[in-house]
């Protein structure tokens, strides 16, 4: 069983398995048993409690993330032949 | 002239645009079944950005989150949560299935599944599954349609005529255009939703409160449970870490498998289209954050509105804003509700032919198929718009089996890619495991201990099922399997 192609050079599969395991980690991090810890009102960003500000964060850190992942493989060419 | 013909001026100009572009839309494709159901294989990023991000956003983001935030308080973060990671699987197996796609002509997501385990019949389980999953949800895209139309008409139009004004317009749209009229009319609609929501959503709290964060200080000093999850339940009473967890859980899994978004994996131009969607989808995801300060803004200033879903157009007629504003604002909850049905009754139409019809005869003709596919989807609205006028038929069952039912194909799509020795059997009897105890949970709720999602515990039996059977069923041929596997 295989999660990334033996194709793939190994860096590129390490880059795809450290992004994937952040999402991993995002994921397990909105939910019980992390989030009780951080869900309480203060404190207060942009006037939001910071129960929504955690959840905010992760979505905009998953974003740059795979913004990031996509713009490194655009650079590299990968949509190149398309 | 009076305001509320106004309103009703502007929602029939929506619903004139709407069409307009819905119909000419349909010109940019093909007339084969590829370019009726997967637009040749053609959308670019912007089309593909909104019909992902509009199909997602439906009646229940416009109407149903306000309305959570506003009874539930933060028990509507959960829907924040659940689509932060839910699509991001994509990004990984999003270029596999539009090349396979591609390589074998697949339009729908049974024909890969069906494909890769050589099985007509997880097709037609698939196909009906979906079926099952879809009358619920399209059903409460017409009565939020209906609803919308009620409240702002002060009464004079009736749900049944507003939900069949909608969604006359959705079927000859779809009828006529395919995916493509899908397409187009959900770049409309989700554009008009944005700015809706950005504009409403931090309106309402500056107009209530002075302003984000004095709404917030208000609502904690006087009710502080409402600001810290896992919030209420339905009855009011503090909600269990267990229902809140679950939800997020089942949702994020299912998220990226409802057959309707699957599908448009196969509409994409290539890979960095597809990619791109994928990318940017949060850009869309955010705008939950004003929906759900809408729902936040009329907790102490409109305290006992039931049911809580009507407190957006309740807040709205009672603020005493110009015919104009408040005509936007039903367009854009039109607009909500439409770009989510038209996304389903195109799916539930072309599935019912591709996974369902040819598989029992497979000789059809590319015209008699698109014909076929058109009626069905003339008959599947029909259906659901019964549903959503006959008051005495409730869905409520169908939809809690719904979530559970779609999550349960994530198993299928992981053997599918990465466990080379799954079987028919295996994957079949895995499925029928899952759906068997959705059923038995959802029929004795005593069952959900800690009120834990019963699609969650569906898709550990599943799996389950699925490791244990294959090694003792019948293989596939290497060679066939290795077309799909990551190697």
């Amino acid at each position: 069983m295989r999660f990334f192609s033996s194709k793939l050079p190994p860096r590129q599969r390490l880059i795809y398995g450290g992004a994937a395991a952040f999402f991993i980690l995002a994921f397990f991090a909105m939910l019980w048993p992390i989030y009780p810890s951080f869900s309480r009102i203060e404190p207060r960003l942009l006037g939001m409690p910071f129960s929504l500000v955690y959840l905010v964060g992760w979505l905009l850190a998953c974003f740059f993330l795979i913004l990031a992942i996509y713009l490194w493989e655009s650079r590299r060419g990968e949509f190149d032949d398309e | 002239m009076s305001s509320w013909f106004i309103v009703f001026l502007v929602t029939v100009g929506y619903l004139g645009a709407s069409l307009a572009v819905g119909l000419y839309s349909g010109r940019k494709a093909s007339s084969s079944t590829e370019g009726y159901v997967a637009g040749d294989r053609s959308l670019g990023f912007l089309v593909l950005y909104f019909v992902m991000g509009a199909s997602i956003f439906s009646a229940f983001a416009f109407l149903g989150a306000p309305g959570w935030a506003y009874s539930r308080g933060a028990a509507v973060f959960y829907i924040l949560s659940y689509g932060t990671v839910g699509l991001l699987p994509w990004y990984f197996f999003g270029p596999r299935i539009a090349r396979l796609g591609r390589r074998f002509g697949y339009v729908t997501q049974a024909q890969l599944f069906a494909h890769r385990f050589q099985s007509p019949l997880l097709s037609a389980v698939l196909a009906v599954i979906s079926l099952i999953a879809f009358l619920p949800y399209l059903t409460l895209q017409m009565q939020g349609a209906g609803y919308v139309f009620n409240v702002v008409t002060e009464g004079r139009i009736p749900e049944w005529l507003g939900a069949a004004i909608a969604y006359g317009v959705v079927l000859i749209y779809v009828f006529h255009s395919g995916v493509m009229g899908v397409g187009w009319t959900n770049t409309f609609q989700g554009i008009f939703m944005l700015i809706l929501a950005w504009v409403l959503g931090l309106y309402l709290p500056y107009k209530l409160y002075g302003g984000i964060g004095p709404m917030f200080d208000q609502i904690a000093q006087a009710r502080p449970e409402m600001l810290t999850p896992p919030g209420l339940d339905g009855a009011g009473d503090l909600w269990t870490w267990g229902g809140y967890s679950s939800a997020i859980a089942i949702s994020a899994i299912g998220f990226s498998l409802w057959p309707h978004y699957f599908m448009k994996i196969y509409t994409a131009r290539n890979n960095r289209t597809l990619k791109q969607t994928i990318v940017f989808y949060p850009t869309f995801q955010i705008f939950l954050v004003p929906i759900m300060f809408i729902g936040f803004s009329a907790i102490l200033s409109f305290p006992g509105v039931t049911p809580a879903d009507s407190i957006l157009p309740t807040v709205l007629m009672s603020m005493e804003l110009p015919a104009v504003v408040i005509g936007l604002f039903c367009a854009g909850a039109l607009a909500a509700s439409m770009s989510s049905g038209d996304a389903i009754v195109h799916a539930a139409g072309s599935i019912l032919v591709r996974d369902l019809y040819r598989v029992v005869k497979p000789d059809l003709s590319p015209q008699r198929e698109i014909l076929l596919i058109r009626v069905l989807v003339v008959v599947i609205g029909s259906v659901a718009y019964l549903f959503a006028v006959g008051t005495e038929l409730s869905l409520v069952f169908l939809l809690l089996l719904s979530y559970g039912f779609i999550a349960q194909i994530f198993p299928v799509l992981l053997a599918t890619f990465f466990f080379p020795g799954a079987t028919r059997a295996g994957v079949l009897s895995g499925l029928f495991a899952g759906f068997a105890v959705v059923i038995v949970f959802n029929l004795f709720p005593v069952l959900q201990w800690q009120n834990i999602h019963p699609g969650l515990w569906g898709l550990a039996v599943n799996a389950l099922t699925i490791l244990l059977v294959s090694p003792f069923t019948q293989p596939l041929d290497e060679d066939h399997v290795s077309q799909f596997v990551v190697e």
